[in-house]
């Protein structure tokens, strides 16, 4: 056989079983592999370049490929296995700051100038130092910031306010078509998207994007942005609705002079203040 | 604008509330927000009872507002 034709072969089976070693050494991304692992791959694609080339026998090739494919899948296992080998294995991570002081020590010891620790702290948006509770350097590489507890972002948790619990929205109408799939999903029918769009005025074929959200209302961006759409306020006309029904109430409360229709009126009017305020987390947001 | 026209405006609002309270608790797939809907439709519903209850002894007594 010509020398290469054979090179091309090698190179085609070699594909495969390297494709096939990469595979079994598992699903990690290139960006947090160890270095451990890296060297691991380098070695077998320069074995997989030798062997392709002629320059190493195929037997002596496959018994490098061998070794460094088993040796690290045998290591994860392990790793799994045991909490010591997974330290000894992948090394531990190494925290930087404690109680907002740098650990010095620490620092060195993974190699890392205080420049360098600010620079990753930065690209993690911890730009003041004070801000920095606690700071850790994972296996991998990366620098993890816990903020004190004053400077981390407000949630609704902090305000000490309910907020209604939302599904992820479902796209029913792209470039024009409708999606039947999520349509269906949500329990919806064609005719439905159909009779909404009416409401609005709007043809399907001037639709790019239409969006169902948990609470089943529609919202739409047109090709011709200059159409003005009516976005769904039907929740905040309802919770409005129902404010001034109680406000209503109050009136009639104080304007009536009958004994027991006040009562009525009154305790409805609270009925309906205590509705507002379970709903305004449901309505307004 | 006698009292019966204004309770029955009061009463039309209310009732409209209630029309798309029905459809939020229908449409809405998250479970507990559902049954709030829900739970508020009822409370709705047993004021517009009682709104109606007030309406019918108002018209009894000025008869002669009876439809406004």
């Amino acid at each position: 056989m010509q020398e290469w034709a054979q090179i091309f072969l090698r190179s085609i089976s070699l594909f495969i079983l390297v494709w096939a070693a990469v595979r079994l050494l598992g699903k990690r991304n290139i960006t947090q592999i160890n270095p451990f692992n890296f060297i691991g791959y380098i070695i077998i694609a320069i074995t997989a370049t030798l062997m392709s080339l002629n320059l190493v026998t195929l037997f002596y090739g496959f018994i490098v490929m061998f070794v460094w494919v088993a040796l690290p899948v045998a290591l994860d296992y392990l790793a799994i296995k045991s909490k010591v080998m997974h330290e000894l294995i992948n090394g531990k991570e190494a925290v930087l700051i404690k109680h907002g002081k740098v650990m010095e020590e620490n620092l060195l010891s993974v190699r890392m100038t205080g420049e360098d620790l600010l620079a990753k702290l930065r690209s993690k948006n911890a730009f003041n130092m004070t801000d920095v509770e606690f700071a850790v350097m994972e296996t991998n590489g990366e620098i993890n910031p816990y903020l004190k507890s004053h400077k981390k972002p407000v949630t609704s948790y902090d305000l000490g306010r309910k907020v209604a619990p939302q599904a992820e929205p479902q796209t029913v109408a792209l470039d024009g078509n409708m999606l039947e799939e999520p349509l269906a999903s949500l329990g919806l029918t064609p005719e439905w998207l159909n009779s909404e769009l009416d409401k609005m005025g709007v043809a399907l074929e001037n639709v790019f994007l239409g969006q169902v959200d948990s609470s089943g209302d529609l919202y739409l961006d047109l090709f011709d942005d200059a159409v003005e759409l009516p976005q769904p306020k039907v929740k905040e006309m309802l919770y409005a609705t129902l404010e001034k029904s109680q406000a209503d109430l109050v009136t009639f409360a104080f304007q009536t002079e009958n004994k027991e229709a006040k009562a009525m009126y009154s305790k409805n009017s609270q009925r309906l203040e205590d509705l507002l305020n379970k709903l305004r987390p449901y309505l307004l947001h | 604008m006698t009292v019966a026209s204004q309770v029955k405006q009061t009463l039309a609002s209310l009732k409209g509330a209630q029309g798309t309270l029905r459809v939020y608790s229908t449409q809405t797939r998250d479970e507990e927000t559902r049954s709030v809907f829900t739970e508020a439709l009822e409370e709705t519903h047993t004021i517009i009872k009682d709104l109606e209850n007030r309406l019918k002894t108002l018209e009894f007594e000025e008869p002669q507002y009876k439809g406004n």
